[in-house]
């Protein structure tokens, strides 16, 4: 009996040795921040120059539908180009992204294609987090229709409104539209992408849209570009990138005359763009020295992959911004 | 709460016996302790939801409309979407599930049935995201093609409905199957012996004979269609829609339920809270469903005893 009990005893010693060894590990880059293992090479636009091989470690992204595709390309790129580690993307619209970063601190990027409320800031405050705001892109939100609609071909705002809430018909916003139900394929309640359309059009009140008939909601953009295309009388809205993606079956309707292009998306003359972001914070950044070196690496080539992915690259004066807000993160530990 | 056996020639259970019957005692425990727990916290979580000022339990149970993000909680529009895909489920599932048992039971060579039933088993293997994809990419084209592609929605229930049925249909077949097989033989020979055709005494004596343990059957799979998942959420439609049209998009309970789980509101919301309540109405439809076809299957097996 004395025995089995030395023996048990000693087994479990051995079995949360690991466990130990495994937490001083983590600590370990925290304890010794002043050089970055991966700066190598010449600076890019004022960023330490990165060499992606020298990269460890995971990191945790989450947020935006709409911003994922670009945050894809950029870690593809960044896997490309030798980082061994793996990027978590999960797409999952802005609101439930900034919430696992700021109350749940799961993540340590929040993708968003809205600005980060008050709210959410300091739900942050309170685990320690101070969001930084790393300005990547422009999108602008693509109102789109199948192929085999032959009537919409452009729609002022107070149309967008009436489209997306009480009309039952197309007939009932336009008399020479034809008397079909309209049906509606829109983003979730917890997008980016709604919200902004809400604020753009209904000033918002989200109660109108979600009043409306005929009605479907979902996150997953791939879900919303199926429903459109599958009928003449359906009409939705996303981030431009899926209509670039899908532009062989889905129409993009002009918004009051303007068609969405790079250059009336930059001037704002494009009734609905809007800027693409990811957030981080200057502890976790230092901390985990992955996550500094992938946003230097997206700060320093997102315009290089912005319009493959289907966005508009954001004005000179924001990206500036944001690089010196990594620099001002970052100073003294390179 | 065990009662070790006694020791069929009177001597004392040893030690190790009861060691085993304790580890077996604590593995049903077990999965007792799981449904409790589930029970617990599905109702704490959906106490926390009818608290709320916003929601009341008649509004809930009657309302007509269901948009939690302006406050309208009313649950219908998904329980007529989950009534809608189960009631098409069954239409299909019910009579190709009954033909085939009756098929496999009365009818089928040794052989025919050592090749049907591995073949039954398959679809019955099939993951539901399969299904589901069946559903969108196969079924509702097809419907598509057939009524119209202005009629039929790209997201409709009969598809899903229909791709439901043909999940369940293997289940119904093997149960079926079961309940005809335990009909004694004496019946048969007795139909036979009065002058009655083979299909006279499968339909008139056989069925009937079984009608306590087919319907057991069929209520077990009217409560796994109601409770299908994948399928519904990939086919049927991500809105909640009060319609009878069974071409039209609408969204079941559980449509719902894995749409909102799946990142769509936030943690400490009402909607979010929402969710809890319907898994317990789904637990509760599906619990009483179980409940009523377990009566009818004590009841069939008094009856030929």
């Amino acid at each position: 009996m004395r025995k089995q009990f030395i023996v048990s005893l000693v087994l479990l010693l051995a079995l949360s040795l690991p466990l130990v060894a495994g937490g001083a590990k983590e600590v370990a880059p925290a304890v010794d921040p002043n050089k970055l293992a991966w700066v190598e090479g010449p600076t890019v636009l004022g960023l330490p120059g990165i060499n992606p091989l020298k990269v460890t470690g995971n990191i945790i992204t989450a947020g935006s539908s709409t911003v994922f595709p670009l945050s894809e390309r950029i870690a593809e790129r960044f896997k490309e180009e030798g980082y061994k580690g793996t990027i978590t993307i999960d797409s999952i619209g802005s609101g439930a992204g900034f919430e696992r970063f700021t109350v749940a601190g799961e993540t340590d990027i929040a993708n968003a294609s809205r600005g980060i409320k008050a709210s959410e800031i300091e739900a942050a405050g309170k685990i320690g987090r101070t969001p930084i705001e790393f300005r990547v892109g422009t999108d602008a939100l693509a109102v789109t229709v199948s192929k085999s609609n032959t009537f919409l071909k452009n729609a002022t705002k107070a149309e967008l409104a009436k489209i997306f809430s009480t009309a039952k018909t197309w007939s009932d916003v336009n008399p020479s539209w034809p008397n079909e139900q309209i049906r509606r394929f829109i983003p979730g309640t917890d997008s980016g992408t709604f919200d902004y359309f809400v604020e753009a059009i209904f000033k918002s009140n989200a109660e109108p849209i979600l009043s409306a008939t005929n009605l479907q909601m979902s996150e997953d953009d791939n879900i919303l570009v199926q429903g459109i295309e599958g009928s003449p009388y359906a009409v939705g809205f996303f981030g431009y990138a899926y209509y670039a993606e899908n532009a062989a079956t889905l129409n993009i309707i002009n918004i009051e005359g303007i068609e969405p292009t790079a250059t009336s998306v930059d001037n704002a003359s494009y009734p609905l763009a809007r800027p693409l972001f990811i957030y981080s914070d200057a502890k976790i950044m230092r901390e985990k020295p992955q996550v500094a070196a992938f946003i230097d690496f997206y700060l320093s080539y997102v315009n290089e992959e912005i319009v493959n992915v289907g966005y508009f690259p954001a004005n000179e004066k924001a990206l500036e911004t944001g690089r010196q807000a990594w620099l001002e993160a970052m100073k003294g530990t390179y | 709460m065990i009662k070790p056996s006694k020791h069929p020639f009177g001597r004392k259970t040893p030690m190790n016996e009861r060691i085993i019957e304790t580890l077996l005692f604590s593995a049903a425990a077990l999965s007792v302790a799981v449904t409790v727990g589930i029970v617990i916290v599905l109702v704490k979580e959906s106490f926390l939801f009818f608290k709320s000022p916003e929601v009341d339990l008649w509004g809930f149970l009657s309302g007509r409309k269901w948009q939690p993000m302006v406050g309208r909680f009313g649950i219908l529009p998904l329980v007529n979407a989950t009534l809608t895909t189960s009631v098409i489920a069954m239409s299909l599932g019910i009579p190709v599930g009954l033909c085939v048992a009756v098929y496999l039971s009365e009818y089928a060579s040794d052989k025919t049935r050592g090749l049907l039933k591995p073949i039954l088993e398959i679809l019955a293997g099939v993951p539901t995201i399969v299904y589901g994809y069946f559903a969108l990419t196969f079924m509702t084209p097809l419907l598509r093609g057939i009524f119209g592609e202005n009629t039929v929605e790209i997201y409709n229930t009969a598809s899903a409905g229909l791709v439901i049925g043909i999940l369940v249909l293997p289940m119904i077949a093997t149960l079926a199957e079961d309940a005809i097989g335990a009909v004694p033989k004496e019946l048969r020979l007795a139909a036979y012996a009065l002058g009655g055709t083979k299909l006279e005494t499968v339909f008139k004596v056989v069925i009937p004979a079984a009608l306590s343990g087919l319907s057991a059957t069929f209520l077990l799979a009217l409560s796994r269609a109601i409770g299908e998942t994948m399928i519904v959420a990939l086919a049927a439609g991500a809105g909640p829609n009060l319609t009878f049209n069974p071409f039209k998009a609408a969204e079941t309970i559980t449509g719902y339920i894995v749409r909102i789980s799946g990142g769509d509101v936030s943690y400490n919301s009402v909607d979010y809270n929402s969710i809890f309540a319907l898994g317990l109405v789904l637990f509760l439809i599906t619990f009483t469903l179980n409940l009523i076809s377990r009566k009818i299957s004590e009841k069939f097996h008094q009856e030929y005893e």
